[in-house]
C-alpha cells in the first residue's frame, strides 16, 4: 500500500467492520467520530511507513489524541488527553491509522472485560461468554477480523489471555521494550504495552514499530526497535522446556491434549524438549496481588475530580470531592483493589506483606534465570487454564478471577516476553499456547512462534 | 527565658535547587509565570506521563551534601509519598525514604549560647515540590497553581541539636550561607526557595530523656524563626507546668498574632505508605560524578574566615563581615590581590563598599583594582581620607581612574615640602601667643596649628606631611 | 487473616474513598479472602530470601537541565473541570488547615 487512495479504502473497511461488529460492544468510539477520523488519519498518514494504511485500534487506556482516553472507567468519562502515548506516535509515524479505542477492564483491572463502566465485551464467536481480560476489546475486534492488530496492555496476562480466549495472537514484550509514556499507569513495575493481531507477522511487526528507546521512559531501555527475524525453516538447535508447574493434575484435559499436541509439533521441527521446574510458581499470584494493587493503589491516587475528568457532585470540601469521585467513579474491582494495596503499603503491613512480595519476585525471577542459564532457550505452557469461560461466572469470588492469570503473570513478575498464539480448538472455543523468552530476545521466541504457528492446525479441536 | 527547662529543636529544611528546569520534567522551574503556565504531563500528574530527573539537581544535591560534610551514597533510591493535597497533583510526592542521597553530615556554626556548636546533619535527600494553592483568591474555593509543582527540591534534616529558638536561627543562617556559597540555591524565605519546619520538644533540666515533639510549620521568614519557636516552646512549658502532657501534633505559625494554634488534626496522623518508585530505576552516581562536585565545591565560609583571619590579619569579627557574602570575600580578596593593604582594604569594604551596595542594589560598583589604587593615594598622601569618600562616590557612580577623578574633583593634596614650609610659615607667624605657649609645654597646640594650616591651605595640605612640618618647625 | 470493618473504614480514609457503611460487610469479607490468599508468601522461610527484583534498567538515566516542557496539545483551560483566571478550582480545605498561609 502507498497510495492515499489505498489508505483511505483501508480506513473506510475498516470503519464498516467495525460498524457491523458492534454487538461485540468493543470499540468505545462512536462510529461517527471514528470514520471521520479515519478519513483524516489517511488523508495525512505517512506513506513511506511500514504500517502505512493498517487498521490498528488501540485499548482505552493508552492515551492518543484521536478519541477519548476513559480506562473504561467513569472516573475518566469524556476525558481526551492532551498528548499522545509515545506507542501511539510511532504507530503513526509508521503510517498506521488509530482504529477507535477499545472496551477493557477499567485500568487494566480485570480478565474478563466484565469490570468495564462501559458494559462488557463479548466473545466473538460466542457472545454468552467472555473475550478475556482486560485488553477484551482489542482481543474481540482481532478476533472478529474487524482490525489486523490492536494495542493493548499487559500487567498479569492481559494481552495473552485474551489472546488465548479469541484465538488470536498476543505479545507482551520484555519489560522495558517499549515505552510505557502515555500508558495509563496501574502497576507500574510489571505494566507493558503489548500487541495483538491476527497472525505471529501482524503483530510483530506493530510491536517492532512501537518498540525502542524514550527519553520521556525512565524504566525504557536504550535499544534499537526490535528486528524481525526470519521465518526459521526449522526449529534445531533450540532447546524448549516444558516446566512441571504449568501442567498440575488438575489442568483441564483438553488443554493438555492442546499444549501435547504443540509440545510433539515442536519436537518434529526439531527443538529439543526437556522438562523443567519452576519452583515458585504457586506463589506468582499471591505474589502479583500484593504488589500490583500496591502499586496501582499509588498510581489512582490523582484520580479525585480536580483537575480533569468528571467532577460527581457539588462536595463541599475538598475532601468530600475527592471521597464522593473515587467512591462513585471507581468500580467495586478498581474499588477492592485499591483498598488492598493501600493495605499492604500500610504501616505495621508494609514488611509483611510488600516488602515479602518483592523478596519472592526476585525468587520466581531468579527460577527463570536458573532454568535460561542451563541452556533452556525458551519455554512452553498453556497461556490460560480454560477457554473462555461464561460471563458471570467467576464474578462472585475475586480470587476465583485471578487464578484465571496463573500462567500469565510469572513472565510480567519476572520482566520477561511472552507470546500466546492459538493452539487448537475445546468445544469449538480458542485455545493458546505461550511460549516465554530470555530478557530481550523477542527475536529467538518470535522465530519459535513462526514455526509453531505455521505447523498447528489451531482450528482443530485438542 | 524559661528556668529549668531545656528546649530541644530539630530542623528540616527545604531548599530548591538552582536549576533552569524542574526535577522530573522539561518545564522552566523559574519563578513568578503566570499561573499553571510552566506545566506538561508530568508536573501536571496527567494520566500516563513519567518522571525524568534532571541532572543538574542531582549535581547540586550531591554538591550541597558534600559542603555539608555529608557521606554520599553512591546507589540511592526515590521513593514515592503518598498523600492527598490539592498541589499534589500526582496524590504522591517523589522524594526518598529508606535509601537516601546522603547521610551523616554536620555543620558547624556559632551558638549565641555556648561558641561553637556543630549540628548534625542526619540526611540529605532529593525531592519534588508541590505546587501552591491560594485559599482567598476566591470566595469558597481554593485556587491551584502548579507551576512550582516539581521544582528540584533538597530536605536538610537535622538531629535534635539546638537548644534555643536563636541557635536554630543561627544554624539556618549559616546553612544559608554555605548553600549561596556553594551555588545550590538563592535561599531566599519571601520567595519559599528555602522552607523550614522544626520539632520541638522541652525537658527539665538535666533530663536525658527527650520530651513529646512538636511540629511547626508555616515558618516564613529567618525573623519568624526565631519567634514562633519561642512560642511554641513558652506553650509547652505552660502545659507542663500547669500539669498536662504535650500532645504530639502539628502546630501552625500565624506571624499576624505571633502565634500557634493545632492544624486542626485529620482523622489520623499521615500514613505515608513510602515504597521505592516502580518510575525510577536507582539513582548511581558514579565516582567521577561525586569527584567532580567535590572540585567544584568553592572554600566555603568557615574555611574562608579562618583563612582571612590568618593570612589578613583580621579579626574574627570583621573577617565574618567580609565573608557573610562569597562576591563580597572574592572582592576584598581581588583588592588586596591589585596592591592594597589588607587592613585597610577590609576598612574600605565594610564602610564605603557595602554601604554603596546597599544604597544602590547594584553590586560591587567600584573594581577592585580602582579600589586598590585610591587606597595607595591616600596611604601615599596624595589625597585625604575624606576626600578619598568622595573619589569613591563618584567612581561608583560614573566610573574612571581614581587619580583623573581626584585631580578632576580638585582634591589632589600637596606634599611639596618646600610649599607645606610656607604655609606652615604662615601660620606660626599669624599665631605668635600659641606659639610662646606651645615652646611653654603645651604641646597639644600642634592640632590648631594643624587646623590652621588646613585652612590656609583649603584642606590642600597633606595632614601628616604638614604636622611634621609643623613640629620640626616648632622645636627648632 | 480477618479485616475488620473498622480497618476497612481507616483504609478507606486513607485512600480518600467513600465506602458506605451498607458496603462495608461484603467488602471486608472480599479482602479478608484476598488478604488471605496472599498472605500464603510468608510460608516461604526468610533464609531463602533474595535482594528485591525490579525489571528495567539498573540505573536511572539523567536528563539535562534544558527548559524543553513535554508537549500538551491544549492547555488545563480546555480540560479542567473549574478552571479561573489560569487557576484550577476545588471547593475548599474544610476539614484541614491551610498549611501555607
Amino acid at each position: 500500500m502507498s497510495d492515499p487512495s489505498d489508505a483511505l479504502a483501508s480506513a473506510k473497511a475498516a470503519a464498516d467492520r467495525i460498524v457491523r461488529l458492534k454487538r461485540l460492544n468493543a470499540c468505545l468510539t462512536p462510529i461517527k467520530e471514528l470514520r471521520k477520523s479515519l478519513t483524516v488519519q489517511a488523508s495525512t498518514a505517512h506513506p513511506s511507513g511500514v504500517l502505512y494504511g493498517m487498521p490498528v485500534a488501540v485499548k482505552d487506556n493508552i492515551c492518543t489524541l484521536e478519541f477519548t482516553t476513559s480506562c473504561g472507567s467513569k472516573i475518566l468519562e469524556g476525558y481526551r488527553s492532551p498528548y499522545e502515548a509515545t506507542a501511539v506516535a510511532k504507530l503513526k509515524a509508521a503510517g498506521a491509522l488509530i482504529a477507535g479505542k477499545t472496551n477493557c477492564d477499567e485500568f487494566g483491572m480485570g480478565s474478563s472485560t466484565e469490570h468495564s463502566a462501559y458494559g462488557r465485551s463479548f466473545h466473538p464467536f460466542d457472545k454468552t461468554r467472555v473475550p478475556g481480560g482486560s485488553s477484551g476489546g482489542s482481543a474481540a475486534l482481532v478476533g472478529a477480523g474487524a482490525v489486523p492488530a490492536a494495542l493493548g496492555s499487559e500487567t498479569g496476562g492481559s494481552v495473552r489471555q485474551p489472546a488465548s480466549l479469541c484465538g488470536v495472537v498476543g505479545i507482551k514484550p520484555t519489560y522495558g521494550r517499549v515505552s510505557r509514556y502515555g500508558l495509563v499507569a496501574f502497576g507500574s513495575s510489571l505494566d507493558q504495552i503489548g500487541v495483538l493481531g491476527r497472525s505471529v507477522h501482524d503483530a510483530a511487526r506493530v510491536l517492532s514499530v512501537i518498540s525502542g528507546r524514550d527519553p520521556r521512559d525512565s524504566t525504557c531501555e536504550e535499544r534499537d526497535s526490535l528486528r524481525l527475524p526470519n521465518v526459521p525453516e526449522s526449529l534445531q538447535g533450540f532447546v524448549i522446556g516444558v516446566p512441571k508447574e504449568y501442567f498440575p493434575q488438575d489442568l483441564d484435559p483438553a488443554v493438555r491434549r492442546a499444549c501435547d499436541r504443540a509440545i510433539r509439533l515442536l519436537r518434529e521441527l526439531g527443538a529439543a524438549v526437556r522438562e523443567v521446574s519452576l519452583p515458585h510458581t504457586a506463589y506468582a499470584i499471591a505474589t502479583y496481588y500484593i504488589i500490583a494493587p500496591a502499586e496501582a493503589s499509588s498510581n489512582l491516587a490523582r484520580y479525585d475530580g480536580a483537575r480533569y475528568g468528571p467532577r460527581f457532585n457539588g462536595s463541599e470540601d475538598v475532601r468530600a470531592l475527592y471521597r464522593t469521585t473515587r467512591g462513585e467513579g471507581f468500580g467495586p474491582e478498581v474499588r477492592r483493589r485499591v483498598l488492598i494495596g493501600t493495605y499492604v503499603l500500610s504501616s505495621g503491613y508494609y514488611d509483611a506483606y510488600y516488602r515479602k512480595a518483592q523478596q519472592m519476585r526476585a525468587l520466581i525471577a531468579q527460577d527463570f534465570r536458573n532454568v535460561f542459564d542451563r541452556g533452556v532457550d525458551l519455554l512452553f505452557t498453556p497461556t490460560t487454564p480454560t477457554p473462555a469461560f461464561k460471563a458471570g461466572e467467576k464474578l462472585n469470588d475475586p480470587v476465583a478471577m485471578y487464578l484465571s492469570d496463573i500462567f500469565t503473570v510469572t513472565a510480567n513478575l519476572a520482566g520477561l516476553p511472552a507470546i500466546s498464539l492459538p493452539i487448537g480448538r475445546i468445544k469449538g472455543l480458542p485455545i493458546g499456547g505461550q511460549l516465554i523468552g530470555q530478557a530481550f530476545l523477542e527475536d529467538e521466541m518470535l522465530e519459535a512462534a513462526y514455526a509453531l504457528e505455521r505447523a498447528v492446525p489451531a482450528g482443530e479441536e485438542a | 527565658m524559661a528556668v529549668g527547662w531545656e528546649t530541644v529543636i530539630g530542623l528540616e529544611t527545604h531548599v530548591q535547587l538552582r536549576t533552569a528546569s524542574k526535577m522530573f520534567c522539561g518545564c522552566s522551574a523559574a519563578f513568578g509565570a503566570p499561573p499553571n503556565t510552566n506545566v506538561c504531563p508530568v508536573c501536571l500528574g496527567l494520566p500516563g506521563a513519567l518522571p525524568m530527573p534532571n541532572e543538574q539537581a542531582l549535581k547540586l544535591a550531591a554538591r550541597a551534601a558534600l559542603g555539608l560534610g555529608c557521606t554520599v551514597h553512591p546507589r540511592s533510591v526515590f521513593a514515592r509519598k503518598n498523600y492527598f493535597y490539592p498541589d499534589l497533583p500526582k496524590g504522591y510526592q517523589i522524594s526518598q525514604f529508606e535509601q537516601p542521597l546522603a547521610t551523616a553530615g554536620s555543620l558547624s556554626y556559632l551558638s549565641p549560647d555556648r561558641g561553637v556548636a556543630t549540628a548534625t546533619i542526619q540526611r540529605l535527600h532529593v525531592e519534588e515540590d508541590a505546587g501552591k494553592s491560594l485559599h482567598d483568591r476566591f470566595p469558597k474555593q481554593t485556587a491551584i497553581d502548579l507551576n512550582r509543582c516539581g521544582v528540584p527540591l533538597i530536605e536538610i534534616v537535622t538531629g535534635p541539636d539546638f537548644r534555643s529558638p536563636q541557635e536554630a536561627r543561627t544554624y539556618l543562617l549559616t546553612l544559608k550561607q554555605v548553600l549561596e556559597y556553594a551555588g545550590i540555591s538563592d535561599c531566599d524565605m519571601e520567595k519559599g526557595s528555602l522552607r523550614v519546619d522544626a520539632n520541638v520538644s522541652v525537658r527539665r533540666a538535666g533530663e536525658t530523656a527527650l520530651g513529646t515533639k512538636t511540629e511547626v510549620k508555616n515558618i516564613n521568614s529567618f525573623a519568624y524563626v526565631e519567634k514562633a519557636l519561642t512560642v511554641e516552646r513558652d506553650r509547652q512549658i505552660a502545659v507542663l507546668e500547669g500539669g498536662g502532657t504535650v500532645a504530639p501534633q502539628t502546630m501552625l505559625y500565624d506571624s499576624k498574632t505571633n502565634g500557634v494554634r493545632p492544624q486542626r488534626s485529620k482523622e489520623e496522623s499521615h500514613d505515608y505508605r513510602y515504597f521505592p518508585d516502580p518510575d525510577l530505576p536507582p539513582l548511581v552516581l558514579s565516582e567521577q560524578f561525586i569527584a567532580e562536585q567535590q572540585t567544584l565545591l568553592p572554600e566555603l565560609p568557615a574555611k574562608k574566615r579562618e583563612r582571612f583571619v590568618e593570612k589578613y590579619a583580621l579579626s574574627v569579627t570583621d573577617a565574618a563581615v567580609l565573608t557573610a557574602d562569597r562576591s563580597v570575600a572574592d572582592y576584598y580578596e581581588a583588592v588586596v590581590h591589585a596592591g592594597a593593604d589588607a587592613k585597610i582594604a577590609a576598612n574600605w569594604v565594610m564602610t564605603e563598599v557595602l554601604a554603596d551596595a546597599k544604597d544602590h542594589g547594584d553590586g560591587l560598583r567600584v573594581p577592585p583594582g580602582a579600589l586598590a589604587n585610591l587606597i595607595g593615594l591616600v596611604r601615599g598622601g596624595t589625597v585625604s581620607h575624606q576626600a578619598a569618600k568622595r573619589v569613591f562616590a563618584e567612581v561608583a557612580e560614573r566610573g574612571g581612574e581614581p587619580r583623573n577623578v581626584a585631580e578632576a574633583l580638585g582634591v589632589m593634596q600637596v606634599a611639596d615640602t618646600g610649599v607645606l614650609a610656607s604655609w606652615v610659615g604662615e601660620v606660626l607667624t599669624a599665631h605668635p601667643a600659641e606659639v610662646a605657649r606651645y615652646k611653654n609645654g603645651e604641646a597639644k597646640l600642634v592640632q590648631f596649628f594643624l587646623g590652621q594650616v588646613m585652612k590656609v591651605s583649603r584642606g590642600k595640605a597633606d595632614p601628616k606631611l604638614a604636622q611634621r612640618v609643623l613640629e620640626e618647625k616648632l622645636t627648632s | 487473616m480477618s479485616v475488620t470493618h473498622d480497618e476497612v473504614r481507616r483504609i478507606a480514609r486513607l485512600a480518600e474513598l467513600e465506602v458506605s457503611e451498607d458496603a462495608l460487610p461484603l467488602l471486608a469479607e472480599q479482602m479478608s479472602r484476598i488478604l488471605e490468599y496472599v498472605a500464603q508468601i510468608n510460608s516461604v522461610p526468610a533464609s531463602e530470601a533474595v535482594k528485591p527484583f525490579v525489571p528495567g534498567p539498573d540505573a536511572v538515566r539523567f536528563r539535562a537541565d534544558e527548559v524543553k516542557p513535554a508537549p500538551l496539545a491544549f492547555g488545563p483551560a480546555e480540560f479542567a473541570p473549574a478552571f479561573r483566571d489560569g487557576f484550577f478550582l476545588v471547593p475548599k480545605l474544610g476539614q484541614f488547615e491551610q498549611e501555607e498561609g
